[in-house]
C-alpha cells in the first residue's frame, strides 16, 4: 500500500472555517460605519470584552483541560490595575491597558502550587482565590473604593486621541479581543498548542513523553489572566465605573458559561458562548423577572443538544450544507484529514 | 562484554504491606532486547513503572547511562530518553496518528510560546521537521496510510503500533514496552517481532515485558524471570526454557513448556 504524502495530513484548517471567521471580523469591524444605535454598540462592546476573558478560560480549560472557576479574580485584578494607573498616575490608557494584562499574569503565579490539583479541587481553589480578590477590593477602601465603587475612570484614548464616539470605543474592544483570537489560534496549532492538549487528554501519557506538566499547566494558566487582565482594563474604561459586584464568584460562572455552552476547545465558541451569555438577559429584559428562569433553561437546553456547545452546532450544520451542496455539485475531494479535523469541532 | 546501559541495584517497592518488587538487580546491556517474563503479579509492570520512573522506590538505585537516575521524575527520565509504551494504551484519542507521534519529539524540540506567536522562521522549519520525523515513524511502523485519522477510531492494533511510534520517534537509547502484543492474533504478533527487531537496529536497547511466548523468544538477548516479586532467574531464552525452577513457577509443577504456560495466562 503506498501512503498519501505528508502534506495532505498536515493540511492546514479547512478552508471554510476560516472564510467563516474572516466574514464575522470584518462585518463586526464595519458595524460602527452603519451608525448603529449608542445602545447596541456598547452592547457589543461588551460582548467582546466577555469574550476576550471567555477566550482566555478556553485555552486553559479546552485546551488544557483546567478548570478554573476564579477568572473574574484576573478580570477584577486587570480592571482595578487599569482604573488606578490612569486616574491616580496619569498613566497612558495602552499602557495601563498592558499593565493591566502583566499585573494579572503576575498575581496568577501565586496559582502555581495549585496546578497540580485537578478537577473539583482545582475548581474550588480557583474559587477560593476569586473570594479573596473579590473581598479585597471590597474591603480595601483607600485603594479601591470599596463597596461604593470606583468612579471617574477616564475613556480609553489611543495615541492621545480619546476614544469618545462609541463606535471607536466599541472598535477598539473588538481590535483586542480578535487580536487574543488570532494569537490563541496560533498558540492551538503550536508544539505549545498540541503539548498542552496532549496532558488533557492523559497526563501520564504526555509525562512518559518528557512533557513538563507542570510548567506547561502554569504557563496556561499565566496566559489566561493576562487575557482576563486585558479584558479588565477594557470593561473599566467602557463602563467607567467599577463596583466589586462586577467580580463576584458569580461573574466566574459566566465566564465558564460562555466557555462550556459555547463549545470546549473551539476559541469560535468562546466568542458565541460570550454572545449568548451577555445578550440574552438583554434579550429577554421584557419578560422582567423570568429573564433568568429562561436563561437557566436555555443553559440546560444546550447542554442536553450536545457537549459541543453552540460552535458543535453551527459545524454540525455547517458539515451537512456542505455535503448537500457537494452531493448535488459533484465530487467533493474533501481529504481525510480535514474531514478528521472538522470531526474534532475546532472552528 | 558490552558496558550496561541501565543498572538497577536491589530495587525495592512496596505498596502498603505488599511487596511487588523485592530487592531486584539487572543490568541491561546497550544494544540487547532484555525480556522480563513471569507469571501475572510477579512485578513486572511494577519493575517497568519504576524504571521509566512512575513513581518512586522504596529502596535501591537506578543508573541510566552511568547516572544516578534513582530520584528522577518521569518526564526528566523521557527527556534523557527513557521512553516507554503502556500496557492499558494511554493515547490522545482525539488527535489525529500523526499529531500523537509529534508529541513523541516534544522534549528534543524547542519552540515556546513566543516564537509561536511570532511565527519565527525557525519555528516553522522546526514544525516541517516535526511532522517530517512523525510521518517517517509512522511509516517505520506501518500506519502512514492512517496518519490524518484520529487515534481513537483507530482499530485495537493499530492503536498499540501507534503507541510504539509516539515511544520511538525520537530514537531513545531505551525503550520500554510493557505487554506490546497483548490482544493481537498471530499474524501480528509476528509483524511485532519482527518490528521490535528493526527499532533495535535503529539503535534503541530494548526492555521488554511480554506475556506472548512466541514474541519474546523470538526477539529477546536476554531473558530476566520475576516471580512473587523476585529475581527467579536470568539468561538466554533457550537456558530460560529449559530451566527447571522457571517451569515450576508457570506451572506449579514441571510438566509442560513456559510457552504453553504463559499462552494459558494470557
Amino acid at each position: 500500500m503506498s501512503a498519501p504524502p505528508l502534506a495532505s495530513v498536515t493540511a492546514p484548517p479547512a478552508m471554510a472555517s476560516r472564510v467563516a471567521t474572516a466574514v464575522v471580523l470584518v462585518a463586526l469591524l464595519a458595524l460602527p460605519f452603519f451608525q448603529p444605535h449608542q445602545f447596541v454598540l456598547h452592547m457589543l462592546a461588551l460582548v467582546a470584552i466577555s469574550a476576550t476573558v471567555a477566550l482566555g478560560l478556553q485555552l486553559l480549560l479546552g485546551f488544557s483541560g483546567q478548570l478554573s472557576i476564579g477568572q473574574a479574580a484576573f478580570y477584577g485584578i486587570g480592571a482595578y490595575t487599569s482604573a488606578l494607573l490612569t486616574t491616580k498616575l496619569g498613566v497612558p490608557f495602552l499602557g495601563a491597558l498592558f499593565a493591566a494584562g502583566i499585573v494579572a499574569a503576575v498575581t496568577s503565579l501565586l496559582m502555581v502550587p495549585i496546578t497540580r490539583l485537578t478537577g473539583a479541587y482545582l475548581a474550588v481553589a480557583t474559587l477560593g482565590f476569586s473570594i479573596l480578590v473579590y473581598l479585597f477590593i471590597k474591603n480595601e477602601e483607600w485603594l479601591t473604593g470599596g463597596s461604593f465603587g470606583f468612579m471617574g475612570i477616564p475613556r480609553a484614548s489611543v495615541f492621545g486621541t480619546v476614544l469618545r464616539n462609541p463606535g471607536h470605543a466599541y472598535l477598539l474592544c473588538v481590535v483586542v479581543a480578535a487580536l487574543v483570537y488570532f494569537a490563541l489560534a496560533q498558540l492551538q496549532r503550536s508544539r505549545f498548542g498540541r503539548a498542552i492538549n496532549a496532558i488533557r487528554q492523559n497526563e501520564d501519557a504526555a509525562r512518559a513523553s518528557g512533557i513538563p506538566v507542570t510548567l506547561l499547566k502554569s504557563q496556561c494558566f499565566v496566559i489566561a489572566a493576562f487575557v482576563a487582565g486585558l479584558a479588565g482594563s477594557l470593561y473599566a474604561h467602557q463602563v467607567r465605573y467599577l463596583a466589586p459586584n462586577d467580580f463576584t464568584f458569580w461573574k466566574s460562572i459566566e465566564i465558564l458559561i460562555m466557555v462550556v455552552i459555547g463549545g470546549m476547545g473551539s476559541l469560535f465558541g468562546a466568542v458565541l458562548g460570550a454572545a449568548v451569555v451577555v445578550l440574552l438577559p438583554e434579550v429577554l429584559r421584557e419578560i422582567g423577572d423570568y429573564r433568568m428562569l429562561v436563561f437557566g433553561a436555555v443553559l440546560m437546553a444546550v447542554m442536553l443538544f450536545g457537549e459541543a456547545g453552540v460552535a458543535g452546532f453551527l459545524s454540525a450544520i455547517g458539515r451537512r450544507l456542505g455535503r448537500a451542496l457537494r452531493s448535488s455539485g459533484g465530487d467533493g475531494g474533501a481529504t481525510q484529514a480535514s474531514a478528521a479535523r472538522k470531526d474534532r469541532a475546532r472552528a | 562484554m558490552r558496558e550496561l546501559l541501565l543498572e538497577a541495584d536491589a530495587l525495592v517497592r512496596r505498596f502498603g504491606g505488599l511487596l511487588a518488587v523485592d530487592a531486584v538487580s539487572l543490568g541491561v546491556r546497550r544494544g540487547d532486547i532484555h525480556g522480563l517474563i513471569g507469571p501475572n503479579g510477579a512485578g513486572k509492570t511494577t519493575f517497568l513503572n519504576l524504571i521509566a520512573g512512575v513513581f518512586p522506590v522504596s529502596a535501591g538505585t537506578l543508573r541510566f547511562r552511568g547516572d544516578d537516575i534513582t530520584a528522577w521524575s518521569a518526564a526528566r527520565r523521557a527527556r534523557a530518553g527513557v521512553r516507554r509504551t503502556f500496557q492499558n494504551l494511554k493515547l490522545f484519542p482525539e488527535m489525529t496518528a500523526l499529531e500523537n507521534v509529534s508529541i513523541g519529539l516534544h522534549a528534543s524540540t524547542r519552540a515556546g510560546i513566543f516564537a509561536a506567536l511570532a511565527r519565527l522562521p525557525g519555528q516553522r522549519r522546526e514544525e516541517r521537521e516535526i511532522a517530517t520525523a512523525a510521518y517517517a515513524a509512522l511509516d517505520f511502523v506501518g500506519l502512514a496510510h492512517q496518519a490524518a485519522v484520529v487515534a481513537g477510531t483507530l482499530p485495537y492494533g493499530h492503536r498499540r503500533l501507534l503507541e510504539i511510534a509516539r515511544a520511538m520517534v525520537a530514537k531513545p537509547p531505551l525503550l520500554l514496552l510493557d505487554e506490546p502484543a497483548a490482544g493481537l492474533n498471530e499474524t501480528e504478533a509476528a509483524n511485532l517481532s519482527a518490528l521490535i527487531l528493526r527499532i533495535r537496529d535503529e539503535g534503541s536497547t530494548i526492555v521488554l515485558v511480554e506475556h506472548h511466548m512466541d514474541v519474546v523468544m523470538a526477539v529477546c538477548d536476554t531473558i530476566t524471570v520475576l516471580n512473587h516479586g523476585r529475581k527467579l532467574a536470568e539468561g538466554e531464552p533457550a537456558a530460560i526454557q529449559a530451566d527447571p525452577a522457571v517451569i515450576e513457577a508457570y506451572l506449579g509443577q514441571g510438566e509442560a513448556s513456559i510457552g504453553e504456560a504463559a499462552d494459558a495466562h494470557a
